[in-house]
């Protein structure tokens, strides 16, 4: 069971670096919303997945 | 000055395109160069706050007569290396006699706890047993703070040599070491459903398991540690919000009520107001219930009043954990809304509250070698009227001037 959490525990790490790379696309590759507003919104959402995949919060 | 860049770049996208034109600003590569870099520069001084509340240590000079240092690591070694695993300071007078563990910090978000273990641990001689001090039960927690909450990360305390910091922790493990929480949290082995938030929650996951959750398994070694050391008495200290009827009380383990009940007596009729509660069967995971049930030890909780984590209370500074003065509270306190007595003036300060600590614990040792002559303990630290007096500086010494073998890190 330690072994089953402990996968899961570290899946959950790839996937916040997975969806702070999608973020991350979504800054620079987008095809709807294009505004500036929407830039300050992708690049602020990259932080807290950014943080966690780094150990740090 | 990032947040300013930030502010800056909302403004000159809401100011530059005029009315009339409705044309929306189309962003290009630098401005979004310029989003990620100030995101970034703002990821790294949350981070650097963030990182240095994992990585902090307090010092604390122990007193000459320690003897060993355990870790629960121990007791459960799939906790080594991890940030589950924390000290035990041994104190073993070699005349035979029984024993008491003393835990803070199983909320590292009620501080007086720890600050109560390390003041202990400063000046405690033991004469007869053996006392042993768990000063941060929920280490992982002490490395969390809650600053979404607007709560500072430490605080100090002052002393003639200068400033002593300790860590405003959390309430739970840190995520970094247990992470998703279940949408449900069933506790083991009573397999009673409890709130999912309380699955990181030390005082919620005794007596834990072996290969359970992280909170579990610091939990099990615990408990591994209460039965290894045949631990006598086991006192679990914390602090709790003053509109919450569990306040300024012992809350005790049906075979720990006797002692609990002369100790608050005592107390209320000498030194200060002391409550008691006994342990209800119905509360699965409590230190109060779990450690008596699960062992042989005599388990009793205590709760100070931590002004600071009322939900009512106004900025959430440095001051307030330290002097407990709040003025919305004030006005709780007027209306009789609160479960300890409550005024502005005086608020409830460190000093108070680790003084009513270390006494509530001294006078259940007290009790519990008039009960049981064969479990006697003779152990001596500052209580009440000396904190309350000298303030905790006084009982603080300065790692420079201590044995280099006597300061710690922790
Ligand atoms: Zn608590």
């Amino acid at each position: 069971m330690t072994l089953v959490e402990a996968v899961i525990h570290y899946a959950y790490f790839v996937m916040a670096g997975i969806i702070g790379l999608f973020f991350l696309k979504g800054l620079f590759k987008r095809e709807k919303h294009k505004g500036l507003a929407y830039d300050v919104v992708y690049a602020y959402c990259i932080i807290p997945f950014l943080l966690r995949i780094l150990f740090i919060k | 000055m990032s947040e300013e860049n930030t502010k800056t770049i909302i403004e000159t996208e809401t100011a530059a395109p005029s009315p009339k034109k409705k044309k929306r600003i189309e962003s290009n590569w630098i401005t979004k160069s310029i989003c990620l870099i100030v995101a970034l520069a703002l990821a790294a001084v949350a981070g650097k706050s963030f990182y240095d509340q994992r990585h902090f240590k307090e010092t604390v000079v122990s007193a000459p007569g320690l003897t060993e240092i355990k870790y629960l690591s121990d007791y459960v070694p799939a906790l080594k290396g991890t940030y589950g695993d924390t000290p035990i300071f041994v104190y073993d007078s070699g005349v035979e006699g029984g024993s008491v563990l003393y835990c803070g910090g199983t909320h590292p978000y009620e501080p007086a706890t720890s600050l109560s273990a390390y003041i202990m641990m400063e000046n405690i001689e033991v004469t007869k047993g053996k006392v042993y001090i768990m000063p941060q039960a929920n280490y992982s927690g002490t490395t969390l703070g809650i600053m979404g909450n607007a709560y500072p990360k430490d605080f100090d305390i002052e002393t003639e040599w200068g400033k002593a910091t300790y860590k405003i922790g959390d309430r739970t493990s840190n995520p970094l070491d247990q992470w998703p929480d279940n949408f449900t949290y069933i506790h083991y082995p009573s397999k009673q459903s409890q709130a999912y938030n309380d699955l990181r929650n030390l005082n919620r996951c005794f007596p834990g398991r072996l290969d359970g959750t992280f909170t579990e398994r610091v939990a099990y070694a615990i408990m591994e540690l209460i039965r290894n050391e045949n631990i006598d008495m086991a006192i679990d200290s914390h602090e709790a919000s003053i509109m919450y009827p569990v306040v300024g009380v012992y809350v005790a383990h049906n075979d720990a009520m006797d002692i609990a009940m002369m100790a608050a007596m005592d107390l209320t009729s000498t030194t200060f107001d002391m409550k008691i509660e006994q342990s209800p069967g119905s509360l699965k995971g409590f230190s109060h219930r779990e450690w008596g049930d699960y062992s042989d030890t005599l388990a009793v909780l205590m709760e100070t009043p931590e002004p600071f984590i009322d939900r009512i209370v106004g900025p959430m500074t440095r001051d307030l954990m330290l002097t407990g003065q709040d003025l919305f509270l004030s006005f709780a306190g007027k209306k009789g809304l609160t479960y300890v007595p409550y005024e502005l003036e005086t608020g409830w300060p460190m000093e108070v509250r680790v003084g009513r600590h270390l006494s509530s614990a001294e006078r259940l040792i007290y009790y519990m070698n008039m009960f049981f002559p064969e479990k006697e303990v003779q152990a001596t630290w500052p209580g009440y009227n000396e904190l309350v007096e000298k303030g905790c500086g006084a009982f603080l010494h300065n790692p420079e001037e201590a044995d280099p073998e006597l300061v710690f890190k922790v």
